[in-house]
């Protein structure tokens, strides 16, 4: 999908295949995906969609069969991690101008990298920390409606109220994360909850917040005198102005990779891991356990907000209700079915539950049952997710 | 003033012997099982719908003009048929998930609930739009010249006689031990010959059947029923087993008055009190978990190293 490789660290065994091979196989993948997703972003008819699907669970029925494909991959990924980025990086850069000029399939793009940015905000508690929060959407909601809010009634420049909006949200994260430290697993999952319904309800009755009617004539953002309202014009090629959004969205989603591969490498990352194996031993080792958990609410309100800021920009204009619980469960199925604490993995969970409704809209009232199923089925069947999370491995890199 | 107090009374106790029941279920399964159930609402709520269906049959087919005793027999199959679902979805799902982490169980149950919803909404006849339900009992006696319903009280003797008889299973019958006995190991019960899977449906069933009938109180309470309802039934019945304690059986009906007293204080005192009464119940239930993280009337867990 998106030029992201997926080595997390390199393999206990390593095989070499050949530069030649490994530069096969990571061309060929990304390519051939991008194919797949543009194919399945503007086809229309059923029975395409449904091949696609069988298709991509194919692929997943022979890595499930043969791991030692699996490993290949990442092998040549390793390899080739330069290239592999490169031609990511490409591939999403010209993304655009590959839709035929479909405002719809870029909209769905928009959303999709969105919501893969919220994913990875929650990777970072779920996946890498395993503390549930079911609040995420709060957050998103709490960005959204700071930056919209400031940009409406004070004017200010929206590249302005993304810090703010973000710095708004971390602290309501922080605000969060305080009592949440008293509680674990369900009790902690019940605490997010509550606090993610007080957001919505308060969102819901506010006045100055628009009440159930929400925020509307949020003023679109502009950079060097060209607004985002506008359609890009580039070499005789003329893209929908959504391909503004798509670019924002593209760098914040860039952004969050490198945010979630630092933190992973990291310290703090180390300590998340620590944390999820066993908490007690983890303290026992002398991490401060509590100024972690703060931490990772807050690293995961900082992000949702800046997700929910661009949300604002794009569709200008935002009610509660698209800040409720179960968009939280929703970003929380992504993580679990993309593959915990699995960069990658989580963005393929947000596109394929950003898409795979969208598509099946042909079937209109058997979607939500669809999508119900298809998730109970995956947890089941590949309950480590799409794309496992990978071993850390350290010296030979 | 006395009369408004008293209908608030009334209001508190037939919102509180509601939650309760809803609340049971989760505190047997989540407090003594240690089974993650999400969608016990959503099972819950699909006892008014049988219940409906029935009752439309029975009074169309069999008994005209006897809306009485239809609706008796339409709830009393609700409530079976109800128990029969939640064990058909442990056998279906949620056992499968009895060994995975936390998280996996979690989402696996909230998706289920959305499955249950969007079954009703396909199965039931215009399934999309509000039910009407009908009142339990629509007779009322007077105290003083305050009308009281009969349905309240039954409501309320019903969700006590239930807690009571749950606590009776749980401490004082031979199914109540297996049930400990199988929270406690699984491994060592089956060794003393117990099958957990029969101690799982026996509690599931049990479950299911006691939300069954909070959901019919609940929709014959509100006047309709919808297919998410559950969704809301759920969370706050949750909630309250939390406050109370997860695993105590009195601390399920406690949790539910408390949570119910601050939902009718908040819309007797306050102007919009009805527009804030999830903020207030919500705020309660984190407030709760900060001071007393295992519930009003949990036991603390400790854990072992």
């Amino acid at each position: 999908m998106h030029g992201v490789d997926i080595t997390a660290g390199p393999m206990a065994r390593r095989q070499t295949g050949g530069v030649v091979q490994s530069v096969a196989i990571v061309a060929g993948l990304e390519i051939g995906g991008a194919a797949l997703l543009r194919t399945f972003l503007l086809s229309d008819a059923t029975w395409v969609v449904v091949g696609l699907l069988a298709v991509f669970g194919a692929a997943f029925a022979a890595l499930q069969i043969r791991p030692r494909l699996e490993e290949h991959i990442a092998v040549a990924f390793r390899e080739m991690r330069l290239f592999a980025l490169l031609l990511g990086c490409g591939i999403v850069l010209i993304y655009p101008f590959l839709m035929q000029g479909s405002s719809y399939a870029l909209h769905l793009l928009i959303t999709a990298q969105l919501y893969a940015v919220l994913a990875l905000a929650l990777n970072f508690q779920l996946g890498s920390a395993n503390i549930p929060n079911f609040a995420t959407a709060a957050s998103y909601g709490i960005g959204a409606y700071s930056s919209a809010l400031l940009a409406i009634h004070f004017g200010i420049s929206v590249w302005l109220t993304l810090p703010v909006a973000a710095v708004v949200a971390t602290v309501f994260g922080f605000a969060l994360g305080f009592p949440a430290m008293r509680t674990r697993d369900t009790y902690l999952a019940l605490v997010t909850i509550a606090f993610g319904i007080v957001i919505h309800q308060l969102l819901n009755n506010f006045t100055w917040t628009g009440g159930p009617n929400g925020l509307a004539g949020i003023p679109a953002p502009s950079i060097l005198g060209h607004s985002f309202n506008s359609p890009i014009i580039l070499l005789g090629f003329r893209l929908p102005s959504q391909a503004n959004f798509y670019y924002l969205a593209a760098a914040l989603v860039a952004l969050s990779i490198v945010c979630a591969r630092l933190l992973h490498h990291s310290r703090v990352g180390l300590a998340w891991n620590a944390l999820r194996s066993d908490e007690l031993a983890a303290r026992c080792q002398g991490i401060n356990v509590v100024w972690y958990k703060m931490l990772a609410f807050g690293v995961d309100a900082f992000l949702a907000a800046f997700a929910g800021s661009i949300y604002a920009f794009y569709v200008s204009y935002i009610a509660p209700d698209n800040f409720t619980f179960l968009v939280s469960v929703t970003i929380m199925t992504m993580v679990i079915v993309g593959g915990m604490d699995n960069t990658f993995g989580v963005i393929a969970g947000a596109f394929l539950l950003i898409l795979l409704p969208e598509k099946l809209r042909i079937f209109d009232d058997y979607r939500l049952l669809f999508v119900g199923v298809v998730v109970i089925l995956f947890l089941l069947l590949r309950p480590q997710g799409l794309f496992p999370q990978r071993p850390r491995n350290y010296g030979d890199h | 003033m006395d009369m408004l107090l008293a209908q608030h009374l009334l209001n508190w106790l037939v919102q509180g012997s509601i939650l309760a029941l809803v609340a049971l279920g989760f505190s047997l399964l989540f407090g003594v099982l240690n089974v993650i159930h999400f969608s016990h609402g959503d099972v819950s709520i699909v006892g008014p719908f049988v219940a409906l269906a029935v009752m439309q049959y029975l009074l169309v087919e069999i008994l005209p003009h006897t809306w009485a005793s239809a609706l008796i027999l339409a709830a009393a199959v609700a409530i079976f048929a109800t128990g029969c679902l939640g064990v058909a979805l442990d056998w279906l799902v949620i056992r499968r998930f009895r060994t995975a982490p936390a998280m996996m169980a979690l989402v696996a149950t909230v998706a289920l609930g959305a499955v249950i919803r969007e079954l009703i909404r396909m199965l039931y006849p215009q399934g999309s739009n509000p039910q009407p339900f009908p009142e339990l009992m629509s007779a009322q006696f007077e105290i003083e010249g305050l009308s009281v319903p009969i349905s309240t009280l039954f409501m309320f003797a019903v969700s006590v006689l239930m807690v009571a008889g749950l606590y009776v299973i749980m401490h004082r019958t031979p199914l109540g031990m297996r049930i400990r006995a199988v929270a406690q190991d699984r491994d060592i019960a089956r060794l003393m010959g117990i099958h957990p899977n029969r101690i799982f449906a026996a509690t599931f069933f049990i479950a299911s059947a006691v939300g069954a009938i909070g959901g019919i109180f609940y929709a014959s309470s509100a006047g309709l029923v919808r297919f998410d309802f559950g969704i809301q039934l759920g969370l706050i019945g949750f909630s309250a087993a939390v406050i109370g304690g997860l695993g105590s059986m009195h601390g399920a009906i406690i949790g539910s008055l408390v949570l119910a007293g601050i939902d009718t204080l908040a819309q007797a005192t306050l102007a919009d009190g009805a527009a804030y009464r999830l903020v207030f119940a919500f705020l309660l239930v984190i407030l709760v978990l900060v001071l007393r993280p295992s519930g009003l009337f949990g036991k603390p867990v400790f854990e072992k190293v």
